[in-house]
């Protein structure tokens, strides 16, 4: 906590030279000082911008597992973007101090080299963030590593994504547009693993949070991603393959208990379009366990077919809504409760899952009021996401809101989480 | 001999139509094809000043690259953004079509998510400013309908009223167009109670590659206070912008050699 505020204190003594700086302040906005204000190639060397942040989250009760810091985050950020002989590189790095698991960190998110091969292929390669696919906070086609443990406790919505560090091939041709994601080392998500969260555990048989985390046996091999997509009279139509392994380390060795990734193969495919006066998407998936094609290994998750339907609307002026309908089908379902030495805790056959997203901004753009919520009818469990946004100027931006779970039952997916209601508040500088 | 005297009339027919005003109709088709399609394409660096009305000031600063589908019809737009930090590296692509709503797609990098937006009120804040979407890709002719005020040497004086009041927020307004360059110079919205209470003024212009071009505007916000002035500068036409650097991407790998800012 200290050092948490040693951090607040470098943060306010950060941002009062910058503004002295400004070479855009003051009132100087006539022809005479055109030449100052304008970042040209010529002018400006690598310039790096960024902002410090500082996040702070609490549970909403006390919990057995944890104390009540969810957020503790002294964050700074760098980063720069250089044009050399036709490569552009990018670096945006952070570093932080995490409260809530008391260290230091240091957190490279981007440092590749993009670059154009021919008229019609880039390449890009190192550390990136990629994300495609339509849903809203839910992924069918994107194997990308997330961050749930960000996610749920209230980080920026930026850190969902993890960075891959992986060699990116882009085609554009007349007929179709491909993308090949090489991921020579597996990059799993960062999922709850009971440093900063409990969940339930099914070989546990109830929640647990060990303070160690989850270690899972990491995977070495090799992942690879495939899109190939097109836009027709501003329908957006794309094809999806992953060839890799669950995001996730939903399979347990028999022999040690260890957690792993197993085996995965993914095909699937999208379409967004206007429809009325809004945007309809959908998309579905083929989640083949290649470790475990009958569904009869109770230690290996089973193969699942997922679709989307997505629809978003402009309610009333700058009011928008969205509503998905989402299915997770597991394959080979009465083999798995046959084989399951927790029938009881399995998930349903259908898993199905409601979201909305609703989103306010004011008449001038600062405020923006967003609420965004789970609801599952097959498990009759949720999570509500309720964020204030305001941004004061263009360097200070405060951000407020709630990560809320509601269950049934405590196995299920937002209901093992019940114990972890937190409410946060972040306050960031732009520089 | 014959030939001059087949051309006279046409002389003539010529400078009976130049002494005639226009409909109010084609002066404003006139004014948008000025305004928002000079050129087959267009580049353009800006960036805003927006004062709020408690006098906190705010900075944008981007490059917009334009090319025309057809005159006066659709039209590709891209946006890419370099200030204030917390917004550089965004990209807003617009598709813009005059038979349905445009296609509008937003580049956040920090996901690296290309998300499309909805369709929706386009008289909302462009960026935070006091500009609307409308402002910068132009408010379609067809939506309202004109009369003309006044006549004077050097501009036209005309009054628009919308269709469908019920879309939008004024009940009408005033536009007056400078008749040498037929660019709207000033346009002002008025309310229910005939209050004028959101103005927009070309503060400057100028003739780049032989089109007159605004090159300084400004909005008011004459009921709560706040203005928001956009420069323009590094303009250039006819650059023969490739069709294909308006797609997905330009978003993800910004096309570097259109976006070098010089004076050519």
């Amino acid at each position: 906590m200290r050092t948490l505020l040693l951090m607040a204190a470098c943060l306010t003594v950060l941002s009062a030279p910058a503004q002295e700086t400004d070479e855009w302040g003051g009132d100087d906005w006539d022809d005479g000082q055109w030449d100052s204000g304008w970042d040209t190639e010529s002018s400006s060397g690598p310039l790096v911008t960024g902002f410090a942040e500082l996040g702070l989250g609490t549970r909403l009760e006390s919990s057995p597992y944890h104390d009540r810091l969810t957020l503790g985050d002294a964050r700074l950020r760098l980063e720069t973007e250089h044009y050399w002989d036709g490569v552009t590189f990018d670096i945006k790095a952070d570093g932080l101090y995490d409260a809530a698991l008391s260290k230091w960190q240091g957190e490279v998110r981007e440092l590749s080299a993009q670059f154009q091969i021919s008229e019609d292929i880039d390449a890009k390669v190192g550390r990136q963030i990629l994300t495609w696919g339509t849903g809203d906070f839910l992924f069918l086609n994107d194997f990308f590593p997330k961050d749930w443990q960000s996610f749920f406790s209230g980080r920026d919505d930026e850190y969902l994504k993890a960075p891959s560090d992986a060699a990116k091939l882009s085609f554009y041709g007349d007929w179709l547009n491909l993308n090949l994601v090489w991921t020579p080392e597996f990059d799993p998500d960062n999922a709850i693993t009971g440093e900063r969260f409990s969940f339930f555990n099914p070989w546990a048989g109830q929640i647990i949070a060990p303070p160690s985390g989850i270690n899972a046996v990491s995977q070495n091999g090799d992942e690879w991603a495939l899109r190939a997509y097109k836009t027709v009279n501003g329908i957006e139509l794309a094809a999806y393959g992953y060839w890799g392994y669950q995001k996730s380390p939903e399979a347990v060795d028999s022999l040690t208990g260890r957690p792993y990734h197993s085996r995965l193969r993914s095909l699937g495919a999208s379409i967004r379009l206007p429809l009325g006066e809004g945007l309809f998407n959908a998309e579905i998936a083929q989640h083949d366990s290649l470790a475990d094609s009958d569904g009869v290994n109770p230690t290996i998750p089973n193969s699942q077919f997922r679709a989307l339907l997505g629809y978003e609307q402009e309610i009333i002026t700058r009011l928008t809504g969205s509503v998905q309908l989402y299915l997770e089908h597991n394959q080979d379902h009465g083999k798995a409760l046959a084989t399951s030495p927790f029938p009881q805790w399995e998930d349903a056959q259908n898993r199905t899952l409601v979201t909305t997203r609703l989103t306010w901004r004011n008449r001038t753009d600062d405020i923006t009021l967003s609420l965004f919520g789970f609801y599952s009818p097959s498990d009759d469990d949720g999570h509500l996401r309720p964020r204030v946004e305001y941004r004061l100027n263009d360097q200070w931006q405060f951000s407020t809101g709630m990560n809320l779970f509601f269950r049934d039952q405590s196995h299920s997916f937002f209901g093992q989480f019940h114990h972890n209601d937190n409410a946060y508040l972040r306050v960031r500088y732009n520089f | 001999m014959k030939p001059l005297l087949m051309i006279l009339p046409l002389l003539l027919t010529t400078a009976a139509v130049a002494q005639q005003t226009p409909e109010p109709k084609a002066i404003i088709e006139q004014a948008e094809l000025a305004s928002y399609y000079a050129g087959d394409d267009g580049r353009s660096a800006a960036r805003m000043l927006i004062t709020d009305a408690q006098g906190r000031k705010q900075m944008r600063q981007f490059i917009i690259l334009r090319k025309d589908r057809e005159d006066g019809g659709a039209q590709d737009m891209m946006v890419f953004f370099s200030r204030p930090s917390d917004v550089r590296g965004t990209v807003f692509r617009v598709v813009k079509h005059d038979d349905r709503d445009d296609d509008r797609w937003l580049y956040l990098p920090g996901l690296d998510l290309v998300k499309r937006i909805s369709a929706g009120d386009k008289r909302t804040s462009f960026v935070g400013s006091h500009f609307f979407y409308e402002d910068v890709s132009g408010r379609n002719p067809d939506l309202d309908t004109f009369r003309l005020l006044e006549e004077t040497d050097d501009h036209y004086r005309l009054e628009g009223s919308p269709k469908k009041p019920e879309d939008v927020e004024f009940t009408r307004y005033e536009v007056t167009i400078a008749k040498d360059s037929m660019l709207p110079v000033k346009i002002e919205f008025f309310d229910g109670k005939e209050q004028p209470y959101r103005r927009v003024e070309a503060l400057e212009t100028d003739t780049i590659d032989g089109h007159p071009t605004v090159t300084h505007s400004r909005v008011q916000d004459l009921r709560n206070g706040g203005e928001t002035q956009m420069q323009f500068r590094f303009i250039s036409y006819d650059l023969g912008l490739p069709d294909d650097i308006f797609s997905e991407r330009s978003l993800r790998n910004p096309p570097r050699e259109w976006l070098n800012l010089r004076d050519d």
